[in-house]
């Protein structure tokens, strides 16, 4: 006979002999937790029903229970978990009100996850649908299809949504396994902590008992040599057993720049899947979405100016709609497309970033890691010549600077050198895929510094 | 049973105990206190299997005995009665009550039906102010909100330390946490955290906050009992027994931010009756704005609404840092600035939508976190 079974014989029969309210107020959600050598635990929900059932029930439960099963010689009760009460919230209206909230409390302290990132909530379009499905694969399965997966993309495209929601995909069904999220700086600082403390130890063993690690924004482990060579030894770790790794990242792994050799080759060893910006429909399809999420619902026409005039960045889209919805409940009033284009005038045409020369020079300097000094200066070592073509290039593609400019610039170089670096990173990019990469990112950062 | 006591002893009792017994459609019991005899002493009783409270007193006890009668009823009853000498008997589940001219019989209950109200034998127990305690916890106890999502944060969480309690309280968009440092380290071997539901801290200040004297806690797994005692001698006068909510209380420390954008001192009833009077334009959305340039003498408080109208004032101030445009729900800044005793209040931002912090000034045992209205 199981514990259930046995459980189920004493409430059956002592139903019989008490009040129905005794029996519900006392015997609800109570159980067999164990039964060794002659000893049976009974778990109960609070210490109100361990003192009734042991002062008063004890007697009639194991006579019954004696019956069932002539073993057991002994009942102990201890307070177990109890499932709390459904209480009704006490009704708020703060959702409408766009009313902000804690977000450390949502995430789970196990985990790390925020619960509101699942799959259902991520929307597939031509420009993700290679990372979904990859990422549902290793949700189904993790640790032996894609190992590492690798998902690269720019900012607010959603790497962290696709990671989190892996992470809550594994973390539901499979109960035992151990998932872990975490961003890359956290890692970081968690690393130097234990070193600090003298816990290095502690710290690798931790990571080493996780199933599923995700880390979020892996570039920023560029230029912490420390953090990669631990990092290094953890994946080779987890790697090996078979436990899943996730890493996202804003660019391939080739790309990321000052990264230790052997984890830009572990990165690659699994799969790596890009997402590139929505296409139109997925874009409308995405405002659709959140307008629904939000209970709010505006003309087509409303989400397809958003979708053509916000081109690359969702959170943005989102941003842009939720100015709208503000707008409108304020003023309660359905919105024509004319004020729409008024209201979102200062979103849309954010004053143009202005470049200037000096910029991109600090930009590409600080890129490789140099001295502003330095590519000005006429040195000749390779690691500088090829960074000051760089900037000479940029100095033409991005604010079409004359040959000249660009040469009085670098301590007067002649316009013909100025023209030969032009040409030999025009000519490079066509092949050197990484180098485009590199360029792409300076421009990246040109503008968003 | 037989026993004689002063009308004035009794009610006071009953009105203690009368708190907790709740009106229980499933187990009828629970309407009713217990009352029971011990020695010297009269003891009321009263739970609703949550909370369960223990109170005693001297009487003049002739013969022991106990039985229930319903609270309500018997507190009423006590309640209209001249103050002087109430003789009590009880006979066959009747109690039979005489007081000057009033002659009284009260249907009860076997006193066999009552519930246990589990008692704490072992484990460590602190002591401290009463008085101190419960205004403390006072400070942040209406924070929380039942939810059936997040058990853990309905409730308050109370940290003992060596030498210092903290209280913490949360419903996600604000965050109260009080400190109580201790001039008289406690003897601890460890340090306890335990969540406490809402409801039984409020008992708490109620039952014990018009005391004085020492409040005696002891700790154990499931639950947590505080215990006063009597003046005139060394016995307990009330007990209060409530369970902890289970789980893990979050990391709140990550909340509370440790740097600030914006700081702003500024006298806090000034403060206090801006923030009242913009309430009454903030419209459904309870919405309250706050606003200062940077090099600023005074922030704006301002609110309006489509139907209402709206409603714009100044309130000089000393401000550092950047500028300040932000949104508040106008109940979540009032609860914070009515708990602060301090005449100047620290109000600090971190942009539109980080958290702002509200704390008195020179007092760092009160701090109080709350997250903005987003931006419109």
């Amino acid at each position: 006979m199981t514990n259930e079974e046995l459980w189920q014989g004493v409430l059956a029969q002592i139903q019989l002999n008490i009040s129905q309210a005794n029996f519900a107020t006392w015997f609800k959600n109570t159980s067999i937790v164990s039964q060794k050598e002659g000893r049976l635990l009974i778990s109960v929900p609070n210490s109100f029903v361990r003192e009734w059932l042991e002062n008063k029930y004890n007697k009639q439960i194991f006579k019954i229970i004696h019956n069932l099963n002539e073993e057991i010689k002994e009942i102990k009760y201890s307070v177990g978990k109890a499932s709390e009460k459904a209480v009704k919230k006490a009704s708020i209206d703060l959702l409408e009100s766009d009313q902000l909230e804690f977000q450390e409390l949502k995430i789970d302290k196990e985990t790390n996850l925020n619960p509101k990132y699942i799959f259902d909530s991520f929307i597939v379009g031509p420009f993700n649908e290679l990372p979904h499905a990859a990422a549902s694969a290793v949700a189904e399965n993790p640790g032996y299809i894609y190992n590492p997966l690798f998902i690269y993309g720019g900012v607010g495209l959603g790497k962290t949504h696709l990671l989190q929601a892996i992470g809550n995909e594994v973390a539901k069904n499979f109960k035992t396994k151990k998932v872990r999220y975490i961003s890359s700086e956290k890692f970081t600082s968690e690393v130097v902590l234990s070193i600090k403390n003298h816990q290095i130890d502690s710290f690798k063993s931790k990571y080493r008992a996780i199933d599923v690690l995700i880390i979020d924004d892996i570039q920023f482990l560029a230029g912490k040599e420390k953090t990669q060579e631990e990092f290094f030894h953890i994946f080779n770790v987890l790697y090996e057993n078979n436990k899943q790794i996730i890493l996202s990242s804003d660019c391939p792994p080739k790309a990321i720049h000052s990264l230790a050799e052997r984890l830009r080759s572990r990165f690659e060893g699994g799969m790596t899947a890009d997402i590139s910006n929505p296409d139109f429909e997925t874009r409308v399809a995405i405002l659709k979405t959140k307008a629904q999420e939000k209970k709010v619902d505006f003309p087509i026409e409303v989400y397809n100016y958003l979708a053509s005039s916000i081109q690359k960045n969702i959170r943005e889209l989102e941003g842009a709609l939720n100015r709208l919805i503000a707008y409108q409940k304020i003023n309660n009033k359905q919105l024509d497309l004319e004020t729409i284009k008024i209201i979102l005038k200062n979103v849309l045409m954010s004053p143009a970033k202005v470049i200037t020369p000096k910029k991109i020079i600090q930009t590409v300097a600080e890129f490789y890691d140099l001295k502003e000094k330095d590519i000005l200066d006429c040195s000749r070592k390779k690691e500088i010549v090829r960074p000051r073509q760089i900037a000479m290039y940029l100095l033409r593609e991005e604010l079409k600077s004359s040959f000249p400019f660009i040469g009085r610039k670098f301590q007067g170089k002649d316009h013909t050198t100025a023209i030969h670096s032009y040409k030999k990173i025009a000519k490079e990019i066509e092949k050197d895929k990484k180098l485009e990469e590199e360029i792409s990112l300076i421009k990246e950062r040109v503008l968003s510094s | 049973m037989r026993l004689s006591i002063l009308q004035e002893k009794l009610k006071e009792g009953l009105n203690i105990v009368e708190r907790v017994s709740s009106k229980s459609l499933s187990l009828p019991i629970l309407n009713n206190i217990l009352i029971s005899t011990e020695k010297n002493f009269l003891n009321l009783a009263a739970t609703d299997l949550e909370v369960g409270i223990n109170w005693w007193v001297l009487a003049k006890i002739e013969k022991e005995g106990k039985i229930t009668i319903p609270s309500r009823l018997f507190s009423s009853f006590i309640n209209l009665l001249p103050n002087k000498k109430i003789d009590i008997k009880e006979e066959k589940n009747n109690i039979f009550i005489e007081c000057e001219n009033y002659n009284t019989q009260i249907k009860g209950i076997s006193a066999d039906e009552f519930p246990i109200i589990p008692k704490i034998n072992e484990g460590e127990s602190v002591s401290f102010d009463i008085n101190l305690f419960c205004q403390s916890v006072n400070q942040v106890v209406d924070i929380p909100v039942l939810s059936t999502t997040r058990p853990e944060i309905s409730g308050v969480y109370f940290y003992f330390n060596k030498n210092l309690i903290t209280i913490t309280a949360t419903d996600s968009f604000r965050l109260g946490e009080k400190k109580i440092f201790l001039k008289n380290s406690f003897n601890l071997k460890k340090e306890y955290s335990l969540i406490i539901p809402q409801r039984a801290v409020k008992e708490i200040i109620n039952i014990f906050g018009e005391k004085k004297g020492e409040l005696k806690v002891y700790f154990s797994t499931n639950q947590i009992m505080f215990e006063s005692f009597m003046e005139e001698t060394e016995h307990s006068q009330i007990q209060l027994v409530s369970r902890l909510i289970e789980g893990e209380y979050p990391n709140y420390k990550e909340i509370i931010p440790s740097k600030y954008a914006t700081q702003i001192i500024l006298d806090k009833n000034e403060f206090l009756n801006q923030i009242k009077a913009a309430s009454l334009f903030s419209g459904k959305a309870n919405e309250v704005k706050i606003k200062s340039g940077s090099g600023d003498k005074t922030i704006e408080i301002s609110s309006q609404s489509s139907e209402l109208g709206s409603n714009k004032s100044l309130i000089p101030a000393k401000i550092k840092g950047e500028s300040v445009d932000i949104s508040f729900n106008y109940r979540f800044l009032l609860d914070g600035i009515l708990n602060i005793k301090s005449s100047e209040i620290i109000f600090e931002l971190n942009s539109d939508s980080g958290p702002g912090v509200l704390k008195p000034v020179g007092d760092d045992s009160y701090i109080y976190v709350v997250m903005p209205i987003k931006a419109s």
